[in-house]
């Protein structure tokens, strides 16, 4: 499918989106029209992509672009101005932030935001939906179904915290991690949310290339294994060529470009716009 | 009765009685860090509902007195109705301002609040008899157990023993529940909740109903105690001696907030009522406590801000780790990572023994 993704203008017309559905896109976020001023700034002009079920698609593009503003739109911790934001057949525009995470759509933050005096494992056993014992009387009461369902979180915790290498650190306080394993616990808490599509805001900053490798392993591993679609904004563009199938080019509030990254390259106004800079 | 004996009870009544206030503003602020600073205005009006609710009507002709209600209920009930009084306060107040405003603005809230219905108190004589306030107000139990004086004193400790078991118990399951920990990821960090799918402004509003709940209890049992209550007696500065009993003990922890209770508004301010007092300028005990309550806190937040003691870590109880084979597979079911890699990171891995030293170890359940 990655292949076959034609490079596209900023809109998606109707008949584009038909096109895309006809060849067997399974579209499972869709941003149409999308536009968020502050004041006289539109951080966010007309942005229009989709991501497809199952990928891992990039969001590039130079800084002050409008990425993490549009990341923070889709999600619901910004306002949206006007436009539609469709995800899994619901227009979320200007949803509450946890009804749109209730439906699966779920982010982390560009800077790691940890429960800093809560340990790792709790770190996790905040994350799961609908948890039976979060409802105030439920919680107090002793009953079995409410135990059974912190049993099975928990377990789930274990092992993720295992397989996210962070099972030694069980008990130790989430404040108390280094940076790299911050990440590391961050995406550990959303997939623990049984996401559908995960927004993960500049998941590789600041942390060396060897944990980089296995980050982008662990992603890869989440969409091939458990189905999670990834949308990622990234400006290490090696990384991005090396895990994205498809990749979103912004520039100035607008989505510029859509394609593979060596499509993109060709791209005169891509290159212009972001890849010529450096 | 000899006065030491009466002295010790009359202390440790309230030492229970500031137990339950502090295990209030701890649901609020050390479980889900919501800023109050009209706690004492929760405390008040569980403390007036409850008395106007014993009290037999006034009688303004013969006893000079006026306030609404006098219905002459019986203790319980009474109590229950002055903590939801507080309750519905808290609602209506954390519907209004809860959900738009930040901590801190929402802190400058709750101090306007106060004074408010502080000065509606003061001034309205016909709601709850202005400045001069209510007296007289029934003891519970106090004819159907036909004690004496000194009798009843230890019945009336024993009474707010029970009562801040309960509170406390209830405090406990609170904190270890589910709803407990949601309330914490709230205190942690709002964003993340949300991102989490949790309701913050709900859980807020929840924590602040709770608080309040157990403030208005704590009210109700704090003007029992005195058998008088009137404007004075809350003032914004009282706010401040629950918030350094939290604070000096340790928020997030129950047992901290019975700590604090015992050493802050009891050792450090009921027992200054007995220094003798300077004629020249009576104000002057009063003005020191206020002075000593505020160098506490300063000095508890930039010396010990956990408290004396920290919050408990929750530990993954040991019969509920993983088998050694499966925690030991890199992934049974999920992430499959190569081993050398694995290998590499390890040396960057924190030791687990290795943490920062504030914190009390202890086997906390698993949620339950």
């Amino acid at each position: 499918m990655a292949g076959e993704t034609p490079i596209r203008a900023t809109k998606l017309s109707a008949a584009d989106q038909s096109a895309a559905l006809r060849s067997g896109m399974d579209t499972l976020l869709e941003v149409r029209n999308l536009v968020r001023t502050f004041g006289a700034l539109r951080a966010v002009d007309d942005c229009s992509f989709t991501v497809a079920r199952g990928s891992i698609t990039g969001l590039i593009g130079p800084n002050g672009a409008g990425k993490s503003t549009a990341a923070n739109v889709i999600t619901g911790f910004l306002e949206t101005t006007t436009g539609q934001i469709l995800f899994d057949g619901y227009n979320i525009a200007n949803q509450a932030p946890h009804r749109i995470a209730l439906r699966g759509l779920t982010r982390t933050f560009q800077i790691t935001r940890e429960l800093e005096r809560m340990t790792v494992t709790e770190n996790l056993l905040a994350a799961p939906h609908h948890q039976l014992g979060e409802s105030f009387w439920l919680g107090l009461l002793p009953l079995p179904a409410v135990r059974r369902q912190e049993d099975e979180n928990l377990q789930h915790a274990l092992k993720l915290l295992r397989d996210f290498d962070l099972y030694a650190l069980r008990d130790e306080y989430a404040g108390n991690l280094s940076g790299g394993q911050r990440r590391l616990l961050e995406l550990a808490r959303v997939v623990m949310t049984r996401p559908k599509l995960l927004l993960l805001d500049e998941p590789f900053a600041g942390i060396n290339p060897v944990l980089a490798t296995r980050l982008g392993d662990y992603i890869e591993a989440l969409c091939r294994e458990q189905g999670i679609t990834f949308l990622i904004i990234e400006h290490n563009l090696a990384l991005v060529e090396r895990h994205c199938q498809a990749v979103i080019v912004m520039a100035l509030g607008k989505t510029i470009a859509e394609g593979t990254m060596s499509e993109l390259r060709e791209n005169p106004a891509v290159v212009d716009a972001y890849l010529g800079e450096g | 009765m000899p006065t030491i004996v009466f002295y010790i009870l009359t202390l440790a009544t309230f030492a229970a009685i500031y137990g339950v206030l502090a295990l209030g503003l701890n649901v609020q602020w050390g479980y889900a860090g919501i800023l109050n600073f009209m706690y004492i205005a929760f405390v008040a009006v569980g403390g007036y509902v409850t008395s106007l609710l014993m009290l037999p009507p006034a009688q303004p002709a013969l006893l000079g007195e006026s306030y609404v209600l006098g219905l002459n209920w019986p203790f319980i009930p009474a109590l229950i109705v002055g903590g939801l009084a507080a309750a519905l306060l808290a609602f209506i107040v954390g519907l209004l301002s809860l959900k738009r405003l930040r901590s801190d603005y929402f802190a400058i809230v709750t101090v306007a609040v106060a004074l408010v219905l502080w000065t509606i108190a003061g001034n309205d004589t016909a709601l709850v008899n202005g400045w001069d306030g209510i007296s007289a107000i029934p003891q519970p139990f106090f004819n159907a157990l036909n004690l004496d004086y000194n009798s009843y004193g230890f019945f009336f400790l024993g009474l707010c023993i029970v009562i801040l078991i309960i509170v406390y118990i209830f405090s406990e399951r609170l904190y270890r529940s589910p709803f407990g920990r949601a309330l914490r990821t709230v205190r942690e960090d709002e964003l993340v909740a949300q991102g989490l799918g949790k309701n913050v402004f709900s859980l807020r509003l929840k924590a602040f109903v709770i608080g309040a709940f157990i403030a208005g209890i704590g009210g109700a049992l704090l003007v029992m105690s005195v058998g008088a209550f009137n404007p004075s007696a809350w003032t914004t500065g009282e706010t401040f001696f629950i918030w350094a009993a939290l604070l000096l003990g340790g928020s997030a922890n129950n047992r901290g907030a019975l700590l604090g209770a015992l050493l802050v508004p009891v050792l450090f301010s009921e027992a200054t009522r007995f220094l003798p007092s300077v004629s020249s300028s009576p104000q002057l005990i009063d003005a020191l406590r206020y002075i000593a309550i505020g160098i506490l806190i300063i000095l508890t937040v930039a010396f010990r801000p956990q408290g004396l003691l920290a919050e408990r870590r929750f530990k993954v109880r040991r019969s509920k780790l993983l088998a050694p084979e499966l925690a030991a597979a890199g992934g049974g079911t999920g992430i499959h990572v190569e081993d050398e890699v694995i290998a590499a990171e390890h040396s960057n891995l924190v030791s687990p023994d290795s943490s920062a030293g504030e914190d009390r170890e202890e086997e906390a359940s698993d949620g339950r």
